[in-house]
């Protein structure tokens, strides 16, 4: 467990220790009794016997510091276990009314909701100095206070935990098993919903700290002469004026320490209950020795004449780690289907954004290069390469909803496509992109490209990507898993129409996918990827005919066993040879 | 029309919640052990006038009535009396409100002025000098803030820029002791200043007003900074910006698209914060005692005087209820998914 924390994260934990260590026996361990006055010793500066120096009173501060977090963390961990001993079972039992099926459990659980919205909109620390004030200062009462303005915290935090967690499968049997719902959701779904709790438990408990000090600070919480960290702010403010300003300083410093010692805990907390946070991708390569020698020469070999795409040799690693790409090397003609097949996490979606040169956080290229018409890519400044991208690469990617920005009107995305690489008219383009919605046959493009995409369905959106993708006749297309989340029939269509219009712009295209069948269909030649490396590359009816390696041959029985989605793969590509 | 309906609806839902706030002031003083009349009053008042005034607030009636009575004083604007000031509590509300919605507006007006954009530039992933520099500085404060305590640091200002530096006047309330408010317009004195042309006074209250709105903006400031932080890097991490970077839009652009995205979660903090602020930044009005109606409040209780503190919970809620309000309606004009969800 150690191991997997950051020093930060160690060293937070050792304060976090030595706070609780010091609040259980600081009064004790004081060098000067914290409570008893000496005159004498009125507002001495730090110095050698009172490094911290004393306060009005003439008490060393430093013994009151130590003696002072007994009060403040045991009254904040008190009331917080008395807020989440009052807010878990409501929420326990608002959670379960409101997946109840009687309509009138709903509005119960609605109306409590409703009450808690009340609650919170009450000025929390004017309520807490009431609540004080109606029972008289003194510790017992601060802790009611304080527990109860957080207790609403603890009970929507549980209520939200049972709604998503009632979904879950061993819920649903503990039920059908002929266990009551609400005992399941004290005995099954609580003590899930623990991990969600303690993480609020450890920034409640900072919170309530300064929410006691602050109460003491007013003078309606814990009152002097027991040391309080608030209260010996509000005896030192008035030296902060004229320049005494130990008094003050130093227990906000502590305080400030405290709050932010039990806020962090909250968030080591959840990253240790989160499991696998920091596993590292288990699928890497054996060794690197395996394919160098071979990468290097291929990444020296100039590129193909006229090729529009030539990759070479490219490796792409996640910053320190072994490669995710390796020896990457293919060209690609004008016109050229290029179909890049692997399973899941072989390496596909991070070849197709190297080619856009957009890998984004984490992944560097390490070696290798990308030609584009004998450009080379990485090697280009900023400007050239926005000029290029999405003008002559153009990307097409997996699930269209997710790539069209939810607040950008489809209309307003083309558009500013259009005209970022076209000198035209607002009213131009806008015009354009319309004759280009009609040309994918897309009806009624005006209502189209006034909708939002959350309007769009899956399919609709790809056809919108598409669209983007051809209007300014690119020569080349990068693909990856272009039909992924749409269903079988639009697959189909949208499959289709991106070959037949690519196949009239002669636009080139690598298309990444997991099926073969698609592949089979659609593609001149394919490259199997496997790890990071192509492990085949040929023309698509060699490679499915007469595959060589393992994993061609675990995907074309996987395809056999799909083949419902696309034609046979006997089928090979007649229709797209030109 | 859509819009019409919504707000409708929105405003159907503000009717019960103000009834629940009511009920909840009036039973606090319920809760208070003694006769309210005899609160109101205060300990040294005489029984007759006590006797009088509990007739006069029908408290010799049951509750419901009594509940009522109290409803109809609070539409006529009768919140009753401070027995302390013996004033009208809905007056001194209302003249010390300007002060606290000054201090909250100065305060808000910093967190969007410096942090926000602060939090937008450490959000980006370039590498340039002035993006590693907000990186810097917004994990700095991302450990500070919320942890210290607001009345501290409020302290811990005055030391450095008054007491050892003299940059900034003490805590001497919106002004210097000499100086005269100015003729009140919108009550803020920043604003009535400088329409009254009086720059002196303008510079004065300028000069008492940056401690305390720096102090609430860096204690409470810290939600909407990181949620602004958090919301871009998410916004300039998703698939909708890769592609935009793809299709070779202009810089700006992506940006601007990226942000209308981490607008929407960084309005409701920003609203929660605002609302929260009313009844939550009073001990910095105490440190810089400034005259407000949170300073008000705290006065109030440590002296007992329970209608100044009815008063003042009232009006805090229903500020919290009616941000609330505004942020779903600015939620519903930005975000056409919620809109379509609401309809």
């Amino acid at each position: 467990m150690w191991s997997r924390l950051s020093r930060f994260d160690r060293a937070v934990l050792v304060v976090f220790v030595l706070i609780l260590i010091i609040a259980a026996i600081g009064p004790f361990v004081a060098p000067y009794p914290p409570t008893v006055a000496d005159p004498l010793q009125r507002l001495v500066s730090p110095n050698g016997a009172h490094p911290f120096g004393t306060d009005e009173n003439g008490i060393d501060v430093l013994s009151r510091l130590i003696a002072a977090p007994r009060t403040d963390v045991l009254i904040a961990v008190i009331a917080t276990t008395l807020s989440v001993a009052i807010g878990a079972p409501l929420g326990v039992v608002a959670g379960y009314f409101e997946g109840a099926d009687r309509r009138a459990m709903r509005w119960i659980s609605e109306g409590t909701l409703r009450l808690l919205d009340v609650i919170q909109a009450f000025p929390v620390f004017i309520l807490a100095m009431v609540l004080v004030a109606i029972h008289g200062t003194g510790p017992v009462n601060v802790v009611f206070a304080v527990a109860f303005v957080n207790f609403p915290v603890f009970l929507r935090l549980v209520r939200s935990e049972m709604l998503s967690l009632r979904e879950h499968l061993y819920a649903e049997a503990a039920v059908a098993l002929g266990n009551s719902e609400l005992g399941v959701g004290f005995k099954h779904l609580l003590p899930n919903a623990w991990p969600t709790v303690l993480v609020q438990v450890s920034v409640t408990i900072g919170f309530a700290v300064l929410l006691t000090a602050g109460l003491s600070f007013v003078g309606a919480g814990v009152s002097p002469p027991t040391p309080e960290l608030g209260a010996m702010i509000a005896s030192g403010a008035k030296f902060m004026i004229t320049g005494q300003w130990w008094v003050a300083m130093f227990p906000g410093l502590l305080l400030g320490l405290i709050v932010f010692t039990f806020a962090a805990m909250g968030d080591i907390v959840g990253k240790l209950m989160e499991p696998g946070q920091r596993a590292i991708p288990s699928r890497r390569l054996l060794s690197n020795a395996r394919i160098a020698p071979a990468a290097q020469a291929e990444a020296a070999a100039p590129s193909a004449q006229d090729a529009v795409l030539s990759v070479r040799g490219l490796a792409i690693e996640a910053s320190g780690r072994p490669p995710i790409l390796d020896g990457v090397s293919f060209d690609l003609m004008p016109g050229e289907i290029l179909g890049v097949v692997g399973l899941p996490g072989s390496g596909k979606s991070i070849l197709v954004r190297a080619i856009l040169r957009l890998l984004g956080h984490g992944l560097q290229r390490r070696a290798g290069h990308v030609f584009f018409r004998g450009k080379d890519l990485a090697e280009l400044d900023e400007k050239t390469l926005r000029a290029i991208r999405g003008c002559e690469i153009l990307p097409l990617l997996p699930n269209a909803k997710s790539q069209l920005n939810p607040l950008v009107r489809v209309g307003d995305l083309m558009v500013a496509h259009i005209r970022a690489h076209n000198r035209c008219s607002r009213r131009e383009a806008h015009a354009r992109a319309a004759r280009m919605l009609g040309a994918i046959g897309i009806g009624d493009a005006e209502h189209w490209l006034a909708a939002y995409p959350h309007e769009l369905s899956g399919g609709m959106a790809q056809r919108v990507c598409l669209a983007i993708a051809l209007v300014h006749r690119p020569p080349l297309i990068i693909a990856d898993e272009p039909t992924a989340g749409l269903d079988v029939t639009v697959q189909r269509q949208v499959l289709d129409l991106m070959i037949e219009l690519c196949h009239q712009s002669g636009a080139a295209q690598v298309l990444a996918t997991r099926e073969l069948g698609i592949v089979a269909h659609y593609c001149h030649r394919v490259a199997v990827l496997d790890e990071g490396l192509i492990v085949e590359m040929g023309s698509v009816r060699d490679v499915l005919l007469a595959p060589r390696h393992a994993v061609t041959r675990r995907l074309i029985a996987a395809a056999d066993l799909r083949a419902v989605s696309t034609a046979p793969t006997t089928n090979t590509s007649s229709k797209m040879v030109p | 029309m859509r819009t019409l309906k919504y707000i409708g609806r929105r405003l159907l839902v503000l009717v019960p919640q103000l009834f629940l706030i009511s009920i909840v002031t009036f039973t606090l003083v319920r809760m208070l052990p003694g006769d309210p009349a005899r609160l109101e009053l205060g300990p040294l008042a005489p029984e007759e006038g006590v006797e009088l005034l509990r007739h006069q607030l029908r408290l010799d009636e049951p509750l419901p009535q009594q509940y009522i009575a109290y409803l109809q004083r609070l539409l006529q604007g009768d919140f009753g009396r401070s027995w302390v000031n013996s004033s009208s509590v809905a007056q001194d509300l209302l003249v010390r409100a300007p002060a606290t919605l000054e201090l909250i507006t100065a305060g808000m007006l910093i967190v969007l002025v410096i942090m926000v954009p602060i939090a937008l530039l450490s959000a980006s992933p370039s590498r340039g000098w002035l993006a590693r520099a907000t990186r810097r500085v917004s994990f700095g404060y991302g450990l500070l803030a919320g942890a210290l305590p607001d009345f501290w640091l409020g302290l811990v200002l005055i030391f450095v820029f008054f007491s050892v530096l003299g940059w900034a006047p003490g805590p001497e309330g919106r002004l210097a002791i000499l100086d005269l408010p100015p003729a009140r317009v919108t009550g803020f004195y920043v604003v009535d200043a400088l329409l009254a042309g009086n720059f002196d006074t303008f510079e004065s209250a300028l000069s008492h007003l940056a401690l305390p709105a720096v102090t609430l903006a860096f204690v409470y400031g810290g939600p909407i900074f990181k949620m602004v932080r958090a919301s871009m890097e998410a916004a300039l991490r998703s698939d909708y910006t890769i592609y935009a970077e793809g299709l070779g839009l202009p810089r700006r652009t992506v940006l601007l698209w990226a942000m209308r995205n981490a607008a929407p979660p960084a309005v409701v903090v920003t609203g929660v914060v605002a609302g929260y602020l009313l009844g939550g930044a009073v001990l910095i009005e105490t440190v810089f005692n400034l005259n407000g109606i949170g300073r008000y409040a705290v006065q109030s209780i440590t002296t007992a005087d329970y209608a100044p503190i009815q008063g003042f919970v009232l009006v805090a809620a229903v500020f919290t209820v009616m941000v609330n309000l505004i942020v779903d309606l600015l939620q519903f004009m930005i975000d056409p998914r919620v809109s379509a969800r609401a309809s």
